[in-house]
């Protein structure tokens, strides 16, 4: 083995693992896109070292460790480059679809890149969560009329308690149903509101993440 | 005090520079390839010498991917002499009405920040 086949083996094996670093995070991406955006920087990667190399001298087609280094540096690191595939890719799907389940399942993308992410998607489950709650008791009032609702009873402390029941078991010692019959339009209203405020919410702060993505600072 | 204040300003002066150029990086990328199909690496060295915007590497390949994905632009696999293809990107029918609208937009926003910028000239 010449010098020369050392350096260039060494050269490749300095793309292979910036790649395949890549090709690792990129998860979620599918896999003929994933292959493609390989492709694309492998061959973005020889030509720009391949003209560095032709401007130290170097002869065509020799790939020196230095000027594959020099152009894995202008990507950036494999980590950074893929967030912005990645999330790009599920907060686009996120921006066009609306749906609670789209936007949660890029949230959690997110939220495994940054910590605003987590907090974004913290935020966006009490939201849906909460959404749920009022629109389930608001239907489980009308097949349980008497025991589901929005209710108040002592919880033995010597304090007042409140909770949403869904009318399964017997109504708490004590308890009032505060809401009765508004439960269902109140429901439903309230429920229907928290979820279209936390889509928004979220797709404000998802929109506001891509554009620090697309075009980062600096 | 007054040192805080002029560090102050010339970071919001900073950014405001950046935040010009990231308008303009998308509108710059969708001309680049007015006059037909380049690949990424073209694509970067025609920004960096026909405008002084600074583009890295990172950004501009994940972006000619979004701008795929929003059709704007299409791609195909060309064979090349240096061994290994190479994706060129030409703009779609959409792109080319889109970069059309977008240069008409630029064109008039421009105009009337140069006549508002007129007397700061002169005044030189």
């Amino acid at each position: 083995m010449t010098m020369s086949d050392d350096m260039s083996g060494d050269a490749q094996r300095r793309i292979e693992t910036y790649l395949s670093r890549l090709r690792q995070r990129l998860r979620g991406v599918n896999d003929r896109d994933a292959r493609e955006i390989i492709e694309e920087l492998r061959s973005h990667i020889m030509d720009k070292a391949a003209a560095s190399g032709k401007v130290a001298g170097e002869a065509h087609g020799e790939l020196t460790p230095a000027a594959v280094d020099a152009a894995l540096a202008g990507l950036g690191s494999p980590e950074e480059l893929a967030s912005q595939y990645i999330t790009d890719d599920l907060l686009a799907q996120a921006e066009v679809s609306r749906s609670p389940v789209r936007i949660l399942k890029s949230l959690f993308r997110w939220a495994s890149l940054s910590v605003a992410g987590f907090f974004v998607l913290l935020g966006s489950i009490g939201g849906y969560f909460f959404g749920a709650v009022f629109v389930l008791v608001a239907v489980a009032k009308l097949f349980h009329p008497r025991t589901a609702g929005l209710w108040v009873f002592p919880n033995g402390s010597g304090d007042f308690e409140m909770s949403f029941r869904l009318g399964f078991g017997s109504t708490p010692a004590g308890g009032r149903d505060v809401l009765g019959w508004w439960i269902v339009p109140i429901g439903w209203l309230v429920g229907c509101g928290l979820v279209m405020l936390t889509t928004y919410i979220a797709l404000w702060f998802v929109r506001q993440y891509r554009k620090s993505l697309v075009f980062p600072q600096g | 005090m007054v040192k805080r204040d002029d560090t102050r300003d010339l970071e919001t002066a900073d950014k405001w520079e950046v935040q010009l150029r990231k308008g303009c990086l998308e509108l710059a990328i969708l001309a680049a390839l007015w006059e037909g199909k380049l690949y990424g690496l073209e694509i970067l060295r025609r920004l960096e010498s026909d405008s002084d915007l600074i583009v890295s590497e990172g950004t501009v390949y994940p972006l000619l991917s979004r701008l795929k994905a929003l059709g704007l632009v299409q791609s195909e696999w060309v064979e090349s002499d240096a061994g290994h293809p190479r994706k060129y990107y030409a703009l779609t029918s959409a792109g080319r009405q889109r970069v059309g609208q977008m240069a008409g937009m630029w064109t008039r926003f421009s105009s009337s920040m140069s006549r508002l910028l007129a007397p700061l000239a002169k005044g030189k």
